[in-house]
């Protein structure tokens, strides 16, 4: 009979990366049914077609490389459903496969795969979407209105093949019309409807409470902790209000955009963000910062996307500053006060 | 609040033999007692084949100051000297003895009313080590080299599954007690703290009932690993270990509630140290419990003895605890004064996961009592740049495995970390 032989420890806890994976995953799907009650069954397409796309992906760069098949940890489903939630309601149905192949391809796989890529898969794809198709990605559509029936959750399908046509049934985004630019003020602003996410906006940034349950659950299942996420939220709220110097500033800023999903979701990706405690507050202090001169003073109505894709490059280097010191470490004496002591 | 250190883990407690009272275990006609039982040299033999010894007699003799003396467990006739593996996985000299069953013991002169120097003589004699598993002689740590005022005994037991040194403390009370106060007397110190974890009530009950005035009991919370020395002493005392540096140089000794029970019977029952209480456990056998056992025993006849009508295959064979234990490749390894628990192992309750990519999420930097960030040490170490992970603190790693144990991708950062501190030993990278 033999005997299993191995290093210690014998035990082992019973989370693994699946398990993450996967509740990443549960953690959205609060925010995929809000979008669809908000603009009805065509982002719930959009969402299966980035999903299945980025997890076709993996498994054709696993087959085409030999390796053994990953798309078992659930990781090229959370890229996919995630990219397919930071996009506009209405996108042609090539937007979210593109997007999709070359976050796993380009930015996941091409790096190492899972734990080796230098920025977030969905957030980078964004990026690479909003440069390839400007229009396309920046045109949001209305949120339907279920009180006419249940047809309107179809609202969007006649509409979905081409710029043109989405165009005519755009609506205005808030993040863009809130008076965030710098010489503007504030317009009257409905906290309550940017919370619940009945306003224009991609489909998974809109609803505020929607991304909160999803977080309470990651929290809860100690996925993630809360230092990045409540860090970067307050960042952004305290610093537009003291640019702003209005206290109605607050709540827009942090309910409106893709902050609070970037915060949560994409902010906290393992990878990407700094691994010492003391790097996250600096990572997500900076994000924070970022994000608010972004939105005040470029010409792009948001700005997480650019500041998480910027953060994640400064990661590594973050990391290697605040390496914390082992338990008992001394620091050790210069050479030169050891000299001076001597002559004292 | 209960005493703690930062960071750490939370594995299953697994106390499954804590309510059963310490036993003799029966011992097979022959035993087999290496020469090697502590961190040090290897001892020499005193006796020769066909030679007559008792249970107490010196077969081995400490070799060096940093060695400790070996007795012999049973009665009988000097059979062969083996070549026998270890439960470390080397290969040492082993003393088959033949027990006659009769158990006749030779004992070493009582001492009355010792002085530290009888007290200190007689457990270099004795040949006591740690017992907690580390096995180091334990007149060298006794004789520290820089002044101590503290003296800490760990009944922490922060291991799964391990309840020897809790059913020692309920069942021998009054003899540990008198043990720590032969330690306290050799290292001249005032105060002695007993730091237990808060998951063994009764055990603290039990000597705050006492009412001592020179050992203060310390309930600690129940987290692993409690009972490693630098957190153990971080908790009590809130002295940081300086990295690099012993217990002394923050003025402490640590020793384990087996190694004072040991040293009271060494000094006043003039007993040396062959036999010792062990927690036999794991689901694989049906006779789990805590027992007396004499040096030498093989896994196999330990098996034997416990299996009862269990039909649960064995998946790893673990000596000592499932966090730090050494996992055994044959049955034939024999029991040593280091061997504070053998379980037996089913599938279910091992890790077997093969590990995947590393994803990361700092789990393990987190959990490190030492603060350390083991997975830039791992990555440090596969790129084969040992002077990275120096710089990273590897060398102050104590290999609890709380790293490796709360891994979600399984990664096995506790070999990769002993390779990293091998090769920067070997390649002397300062």
């Amino acid at each position: 009979m033999s005997y299993l032989v191995s290093t210690s420890p014998h035990l082992s806890t019973p989370k693994t990366t699946k398990n993450i994976m996967r509740d990443v995953f549960i953690a959205l799907i609060p925010t995929t049914i809000a979008s669809m009650f908000i603009f009805g069954f065509y982002p719930i397409l959009i969402c299966l077609l980035s999903t299945t796309s980025a997890v076709l992906a993996e498994f054709l760069f696993n087959k085409m490389r030999k390796q053994d098949v990953t798309i078992g940890d659930w990781s090229a489903a959370v890229t996919g459903l995630l990219l397919g939630l930071n996009l506009p309601p209405v996108v042609p149905f090539y937007v979210p496969i593109v997007g999709s192949f070359f976050a796993i391809w380009v930015v996941k796989c091409l790096f190492g795969g899972l734990g080796k890529n230098f920025a977030n898969p969905a957030i980078t794809a964004r990026i690479f979407l909003v440069l390839s198709w400007g229009t396309l990605m920046t045109t949001y559509v209305e949120p339907i209105d279920l009180s006419k029936g249940f047809m309107e959750m179809f609202k969007y399908f006649p509409v979905s093949m081409t710029a043109e046509s989405i165009q005519t049934v755009a609506g205005a985004t808030p993040i863009a019309n809130l008076g965030f630019k710098a010489g503007q003020t504030i317009t009257s602003v409905d906290n309550l409807s940017l919370f619940l996410g009945t306003t224009a906006g991609s489909a998974g940034e809109v609803s505020a409470l929607a991304l909160l349950i999803g977080a309470v659950y990651l929290f809860v299942r100690k996925v993630i902790k809360p230092t990045i996420p409540v860090i970067y939220i307050l960042t952004v709220g305290l610093l537009t209000m003291a640019i702003k110097g209005d206290a109605s500033y607050f709540l827009p800023s942090i309910l409106s955009g893709g902050l609070m999903i970037g915060a949560i979701f994409m902010a906290t990706d393992y990878t990407t963000s700094p691994n010492t405690k003391l790097g996250q507050i600096i990572y997500a202090l900076m994000l924070g910062i970022l994000t608010t001169m972004f939105r005040l003073y470029s010409t792009l109505p948001e700005g997480v996307s650019f500041a998480i894709l910027l953060m994640n490059i400064c990661t590594p280097l973050i990391d290697k500053w605040t390496i914390p010191h082992p338990f008992g470490y001394k620091r050790p004496v210069k050479e030169k006060n050891k000299k001076e002591k001597e002559v004292a | 609040m209960l005493k703690t250190f930062r960071n750490g883990v939370h594995p299953i407690g697994r106390k499954d033999t804590a309510d059963m009272p310490l036993q003799e275990f029966t011992t097979p006609d022959t035993v087999s007692i290496s020469l090697q039982q502590h961190i040090g040299a290897p001892c020499d033999p005193v006796v020769d084949i066909g030679d007559m010894v008792k249970a107490g007699t010196l077969i081995g003799s400490a070799h060096g100051f940093v060695s400790a003396n070996i007795y012999s467990s049973v009665s009988g006739r000097v059979k062969a000297f083996e070549q026998r593996e270890t439960a470390l996985g080397n290969k040492t000299t082993h003393i088959v003895i033949e027990n006659d069953h009769k158990y006749e013991e030779e004992t070493l002169e009582k001492l009355e009313n010792p002085t530290k120097e009888q007290i200190l003589a007689r457990i270099t004699e004795a040949g006591i080590v740690g017992m907690g598993g580390a096995t180091f002689p334990t007149h060298v740590k006794f004789m520290p080299k820089a002044p101590v005022d503290t003296l800490i005994i760990n009944g922490a037991e922060c291991e799964p599954f391990i309840t020897c040194d809790y059913r020692l403390l309920l069942e021998k009370t009054d003899e540990f007690i008198e043990g720590v106060r032969l330690i306290k007397k050799v290292l001249g110190v005032e105060k002695a703290y007993i730091g237990i974890e808060n998951n063994k009530k009764p055990a603290i009950d039990l000597l705050k009932s006492k009412n001592l005035q020179d050992i203060e009991v310390v309930p600690l919370k129940v987290k692993y690993p409690q009972g490693a020395e630098k957190q153990l002493i971080y908790a009590i005392t809130k002295r940081k270990v300086p990295a690099g540096g012993l217990p002394m140089d923050v003025g402490c000794v640590v020793s384990n509630v087996h190694t004072a029970f040991s040293t009271y019977e060494a000094v006043i029952l003039g007993k040396p140290l062959y036999m010792r209480a062990m927690t036999v456990s794991g689901n694989a056998i049906e006779k789990k419990g805590n027992y007396w056992m004499r040096n030498g025993v093989t896994v196999e006849y330990i098996y034997e003895n416990t299996k009862g009508n269990s039909e649960n295959e064995i998946r790893k064979i673990i000596s000592g605890g499932p966090m730090m234990g050494f996992a055994l490749d044959s049955m034939q390894i024999a029991t040593a004064k280091g061997s504070s628990s053998i379980l037996f192992l089913t599938e279910k309750e091992i890790n077997i996961a093969s590990p995947t990519a590393c994803i990361n999420c700092a789990t393990c930097a987190s959990v490190c009592p030492m603060h350390l960030m083991p997975m830039f040490i791992e990555r440090a170490t596969q790129h084969g740049e040992y002077d990275v992970a120096l710089k990273y603190g590897v060398m102050n790693c104590i290999e609890c495995g709380s790293c490796a144990y709360s891994c979600p991708a399984k990664r096995p950062l506790v070999q990769t970390i002993k390779l990293a501190k091998k090769e920067i030993k070997k390649r002397g990278i300062k």
